[in-house]
């Protein structure tokens, strides 16, 4: 059985007298430990699949359809459950990490946060020895000292450990990244890339990974779906997509692409 | 020979905020040290390197926009550094930038016609034919419908909007064009038309073009020549095909090997697939 | 942490002796020669001279602006001959109209008009941040609109036209409040209370109107903040971000802002104390302004100068206290 099925998933805002969608029928299956890539440009939708799935939708827009996630149906959960599960069994990664942090708690507070809104009676110490030991998964060197700092006394590829390790404190069993190198330096991307993959195989969390970057995603996910405004174009492993696009708008992004070990004459376009 | 731009040792310093004292000067920050290059008419250079490197400070060193501390920059074997007046305005005109943001550089109050005949404007020069024609003029060299010139910024898409922005860059057949980030905030798809429309418009024009990026792909596509910039200073500089074929500082080998990238075999077989439908196609 | 404040206290006593040195200057060089006003009707030229002689009014610019920064460190002593006044330190002048001490004058006012700014403060911070707690939760609802217009109200009608108009009202028409009476409060203490409330809440309702749409904003505007999605994303509950991630961040500004109003209005409520009749800082400058008593007027403005001065640096500290990222910055 999969970790999470999503069936006809629609969001829609509401405009004066009519819905506007931006997620328009969307079906998909997650299996345990399996990686997923969401691609599209901008206005595809991909970053409302994803706050619609933690069921943090923006006022005034609405979801219909199904997400079944571990076998409880998400979208007829009452709030208090609901809450029960976010930031716990399905954690998510932002994209811009130092205005995901509040500056003014330490980062050991807010990694310590999701753990204790979930365990009930936990004590200060044990908080801040989870934090720690959240930061020493994500390398962050010197984790027992730099639990005490500020987001602002972070580089952003650390800030960004930060909120990985912010969404490990649980031990998740689904990690959403939304985005999650997109503000970064290419060298530090590179290091992220890599330590979510770490993450994935130390414990087997499933992952949603949305992006607009084919060569990010290329090197994550084993299944990806390129969506176009708010509909699926496309689906299927990695590789098919990769290698065999079916879809007109997929080869026509893939062709997009800039090339770093390739020149080509002219960038075919869209 | 002397270049179309020439940078020779630029220093720039900024006071770093919060370290000024009541009688003691604030402590200074070297965002950018020693750099030089040299950029042809026709070639484009690209600056490249990651968030803090000095590469856009660089560019406005070099665009003039902002002073430097120390060095300086020749445009057509011409001092431009302590340039004033009117010297200092016909340098502007020359060098042109394109930015980032497309929309926070076009005033949204003003029609696309105002906007792209704006350094005409500041130039003081005459007008043939009144702006109007100008400007759709200009928008039919960027690839937009010349019945838009009366539309404002907001009723375009940020590829269309970066468009505008280079047609208010080429309204005044500038020497140099400077492309600070230029693309790095558009998708994908877009990215790749306001490439294309670079390169040609340079081969028309000749103009020479410093191309300021972080995106190491983007790069290789549009560059003749690269400079990889880190700390404030160019660690590597050469042709474009020999620092990303054979580059040689350990830097540039590291910013080239963190670039993700598709799986070899995947785009090899993408290709195979590809050639076999359009013979496929061909026929019928 | 340390050097900042040595350079704040620093950059403190370099703005207030300039505030001394310009308002010395505006006052003893530009206005009337105040050895002709207290010299009164029957006057001679010798007599005025000799007047200017005790006062030192004789003496260059720069030599009476030191005898008053002498003055105000070890005090001074004023006339000459058989009448001689002892000024002792902080001397910030002898007000010859009244036969008095400046320091002594505003050290009996001072409590009074601390009074009124302490409980102005509590009124309008209490009803500014309930307000806009109220208006930022309810946005754009009847709630919100109706607040809106309260507060626009508030910051729009002069601060005399509400004080006599509720005077009129409460005092006179409906007589829910004594006739204020200056009453010790050790004497009577709800009378001595009573006095007080018309002037707070005058004073309170401009303040709590404008403290309304600021923590309106910034409530709203921290809501919109991605830390709180995040907060949300980790399945908090709702009071908890509320508390933890959208308050804390939204009403820093408001606290300091209130810091800052709260100094300046130590300096005296001038409309207020003088239509409510009380004696405090404010109604002593308005009384000095009529009589043209110029030690006291400098004294007055000196005294908010002073105020204003270190509620700024005060608050300032307290924001590096509260906001790690200024913290981080001096260091």
């Amino acid at each position: 059985m999969s970790l999470l099925t999503v069936r006809g998933l629609t969001v829609a805002f509401r405009a004066i007298n009519h819905d506007v969608p931006v997620v328009a029928g969307l079906d998909f299956d997650l299996p345990r430990s399996g990686a997923l890539g969401i691609v599209g440009e901008s206005g595809s939708g991909k970053s409302m699949t994803s706050l619609a799935i933690m069921g943090l939708l923006p006022a005034g827009a609405t979801r219909t359809g199904s997400i079944v996630f571990d076998g409880t149906e998400l979208t007829a959960l009452p709030e208090r459950r609901m809450r029960a599960i976010r930031g716990d069994r399905i954690a998510m990664i932002f994209q811009d990490p130092l205005s995901s942090l509040n500056p003014y708690y330490t980062v050991g507070t807010q990694i310590a946060e999701a753990y204790r809104a979930h365990r009930s009676g936990v004590s200060r110490k044990t908080a801040r020895k989870v934090a720690i030991e959240a930061m020493e998964r994500v390398h962050i060197r010197d984790a027992a000292r730099r639990v005490d700092d500020y987001p602002h006394q972070f580089s952003g590829g650390m800030r960004q450990r930060v909120m990985i390790a912010m969404a490990l404190s649980t031990e998740p069993e689904l990690i959403i990244a939304d985005e999650p190198t997109t503000a970064l330096d290419v060298t530090v991307q590179a290091q992220i890339l890599e330590l979510l993959a770490e993450v994935r195989r130390d414990t087997g969390a499933a992952l949603i990974l949305i992006t607009h970057d084919l060569a990010v995603v290329s090197e994550v996910a084993d299944h990806l779906l390129v969506m176009r405004r708010g509909e699926v174009v496309e689906s299927g492993t990695a590789a098919q997509v990769f290698s065999d696009p079916r879809h007109a708008y997929t080869r026509a992004l893939l062709d997009a692409v800039p090339r770093i070990d390739d020149t080509i004459g002219e960038l075919r376009s869209t | 020979m002397t270049s179309l731009l020439s940078a020779r040792d630029l220093v720039k310093e900024f006071p770093v905020a919060g370290t000024q004292g009541l009688f003691t000067p604030a402590k200074r920050f070297t965002a950018v040290n020693r750099v030089s290059f040299d950029l042809q008419a026709g070639e484009t250079l690209a600056l490249v390197g990651e968030s803090g490197s000095g590469k856009s400070t660089t560019a406005r060193l070099a665009a003039r926009l902002i002073d430097v501390t120390s060095g300086t920059v020749h445009l057509d074997g011409t001092d431009i550094t302590a340039l004033h007046g009117d010297a200092l305005r016909e340098v502007r005109r020359q060098i042109q930038v394109v930015f980032q943001d497309p929309f926070s550089s076009l005033n949204p109050r003003h029609t696309v016609e105002r906007i792209v005949t704006a350094p005409l404007r500041y130039q003081k020069r005459e007008i043939p034919g009144g702006t109007r024609a100008v400007a759709q003029q200009l928008l039919e060299r960027v690839g937009l419908d010349p019945a838009h010139v009366g539309r404002y910024p907001s009723q375009f898409s940020g590829g269309q909007a970066q468009r505008i922005g280079i047609a208010r860059a080429l309204a005044v057949r500038p020497r140099v064009l400077v492309c600070d980030e230029a693309v790095s905030a558009l998708d994908v798809s877009v990215q790749a038309q306001i490439i294309n429309l670079l390169r040609d418009l340079q081969r028309e024009e000749g103009f020479g073009c410093l191309f300021i990026a972080h995106d190491l792909a983007v790069v290789r596509q549009i560059a003749t020549s690269v400079a990889v910039m880190t700390d404030g200073t160019i660690v590597e500089t050469g042709d474009r095909d020999s620092v990303f074929g054979e580059p040689r500082h350990e830097y540039t080998k590291r910013l080239l090997a963190a670039v993700p990238r598709i799986n070899p075999e995947w785009e090899a077989a993408r290709r195979r697939n590809a050639a076999a439908r359009s013979s496929e196609e061909a026929p019928a | 942490m340390t050097r900042y404040v040595v350079h704040r206290v620093g950059g403190m006593i370099l703005v207030l002796f300039l505030v001394c040195l310009f308002t010395y200057m505006v006052f003893f060089l530009l206005s009337p020669d105040p050895a002709v006003q207290i010299c009164g009707k029957n006057c001679t030229p010798e007599r005025i001279d000799q007047i200017r002689e005790n006062l030192g009014l004789d003496q260059p610019f720069l030599t009476q602006f030191l005898g008053f920064l002498g003055g105000l460190f070890t005090g001074r002593e004023y006339g000459g001959g058989t009448s001689i006044i002892e000024c002792p330190a902080p001397c910030l002048g002898y007000s010859f109209q009244t036969s008095q001490i400046v320091t002594d004058m505003l050290v009996q006012r001072l409590p009074v008009t601390a009074v009124v700014a302490i409980g102005a403060a509590v009124l309008w911070l209490t009803a500014g941040v309930i307000g806009g707690l109220v208006s930022a939760v309810r946005e754009g609802r009847f709630a919100d609109r109706f607040i809106a217009a309260l507060t626009l109200g508030g910051m729009s009608i002069p601060n005399y036209v509400l004080a006599l108009g509720l005077q009129y009202v409460f005092v006179v028409q409906l007589q829910w409040l004594p006739f204020p009476q200056a009453v010790p409060f050790a004497d009577d203490p709800g009378q001595w209370f009573a006095n007080f409330i018309l002037p707070w809440t005058v004073l309170a309702i401009g303040y709590a109107s404008s403290y309304t749409r600021l923590t309106r904003a910034n409530v709203i505007d921290t809501l919109g903040e991605n830390f709180v999605r995040t907060a949300k994303a980790k399945g908090l509950q709702p009071s908890l971000v509320w508390r933890r991630h959208a308050l804390r961040p939204a009403l820093t500004p408001v606290v300091t802002i209130a810091g800052m109003d709260f100094a300046g209005l130590l300096g005296g409520a001038l409309i207020t104390e003088t239509v409510f009749g009380i004696n405090g800082v404010g109604k002593l400058a308005a009384d000095s302004i009529t009589k043209n008593d110029q030690p006291v007027i400098m004294a007055v403005t000196l005294l908010a100068a002073f105020f204003v001065v270190v509620g700024n640096m005060v608050v300032d500290l307290l924001y590096s206290a509260i906001d790690p990222r200024v913290r981080a910055g001096a260091s």
